[in-house]
């Protein structure tokens, strides 16, 4: 019984935790007021606080987690609305994005892989470019940690979204379909919302982007990791 | 036909659920890497693209995950908690990595899109 309400409590935190942070956001749009990272630094310190463990967290937490996978299953909707933009320049998009893929896992894997890391962190930063369920799904299925895969997709993301306005410079990258393709394979949610504000265009080229690149990581990430590693 | 979001929502999401659980078993059946997750967004997909599936059978709930997807990840999030310890000394190369690989995949992926838009255009 005592499990029971512990979890029921964890549960209710979590969704507590999220929308506070949501409003928070909603008041101060900042890189640093993004709901996942409030949320997650309000329920770690918590657990801190009250030293509580993250398995006693998880009593609750695993019943969010167990959504992730028709949460990714969902993502099917917004690429089929975008289908007719997909159609158009279906070429192009796959092409950007494919080569986006293999350049992503293979800088990531072969720097980390010469710095000297364990395996265990290489197949953590490998799906680092897409989407935070997809790329816990891949570091499961490869071997690695998914709370640090984690970690890197919100450097991917927050990251991208901050260097993204000097990349464009320096790289030349003016075209709005480029540079939607480039922020979405790049820096998956976190970047597609930066697209979205400065151009719905860029911002719909960015979703399909988003969620092609989570798919063809997913087809390639287990194969090149193993030629690489 | 439906009104009540409390209770369209859940069904819609339990439907999603069904179609994780196809893609996990096609995973498991054919020993895929692709997770199961991913293989059931295709199925979704084609689904709404033949129209066997109407739109309006999941629309709510499918809107409403899109919606609150980072919702779905902070538990796997807070897990860093037990792993902080491996951004420490070296580990703060990692994120440069991450940075710079970042970086070079915008680059690549957007100037390899840009060059061939741009020779569509022209041709």
């Amino acid at each position: 019984m005592n499990a029971v309400i512990v979890a029921l409590f964890m549960i209710g935190f979590t969704i507590a935790a999220y929308i506070g942070s949501l409003r928070l956001y909603r008041k101060h749009r900042r890189i640093y007021t993004t709901p996942v990272i409030v949320a997650t630094l309000v329920i770690i310190v918590f657990l801190l606080l009250f030293n509580i463990s993250y398995e006693t967290y998880m009593t609750g937490g695993k019943w969010v987690d167990r959504l992730l996978g028709p949460a990714v299953v969902a993502l099917a909707y917004p690429l089929y609305q975008h289908r007719d933009i997909l159609r158009k320049m279906l070429v192009p998009i796959m092409t950007g994005t494919t080569v986006g893929a293999l350049v992503g896992i293979s800088s990531g894997l072969l720097l980390s892989k010469w710095a000297g890391f364990s395996s265990q962190i290489i197949y953590s930063i490998v799906p680092k470019s897409v989407t935070t369920p997809v790329a816990m799904s891949i570091s499961e299925s490869t071997g690695g940690v998914m709370p640090l895969t984690a970690v890197f997709v919100m450097i991917a993301g927050i990251g991208g979204m901050l260097i993204h306005p000097l990349v464009m410079r320096y790289s030349g990258l003016t075209h709005r379909i480029g540079r939607g393709v480039g922020m979405g394979s790049a820096s998956h949610a976190i970047g597609t919302a930066a697209s979205m504000e400065r151009d719905s265009l860029e911002g719909s080229i960015s979703t399909v982007a988003m969620i092609l690149s989570a798919v063809i990581v997913s087809i390639i990430a287990p194969g090149l990791t193993l030629l690489l590693l | 036909m439906f009104k009540d979001k409390a209770i369209i929502i859940p069904i819609q999401i339990a439907m999603l659920y069904l179609i994780y659980l196809a893609g996990k078993g096609i995973q498991n059946l054919f020993d895929l890497f692709i997770p199961g997750s991913v293989i059931g967004l295709l199925i979704l997909f084609t689904l709404l693209s033949f129209k066997l599936v109407p739109e309006w059978i999941l629309q709510q709930g499918v809107s409403f995950m899109v919606r609150h997807l980072p919702f779905f990840f902070i538990p796997a999030t807070v897990g860093i908690i037990s792993y902080a310890y491996v951004f420490k000394g070296k580990g703060v190369l990692l994120i440069g990595i991450g940075l710079f690989s970042t970086a070079l995949v915008m680059a690549m992926a957007g100037r390899v899109t840009q060059w061939m838009v741009k020779r569509r255009e022209e041709a």
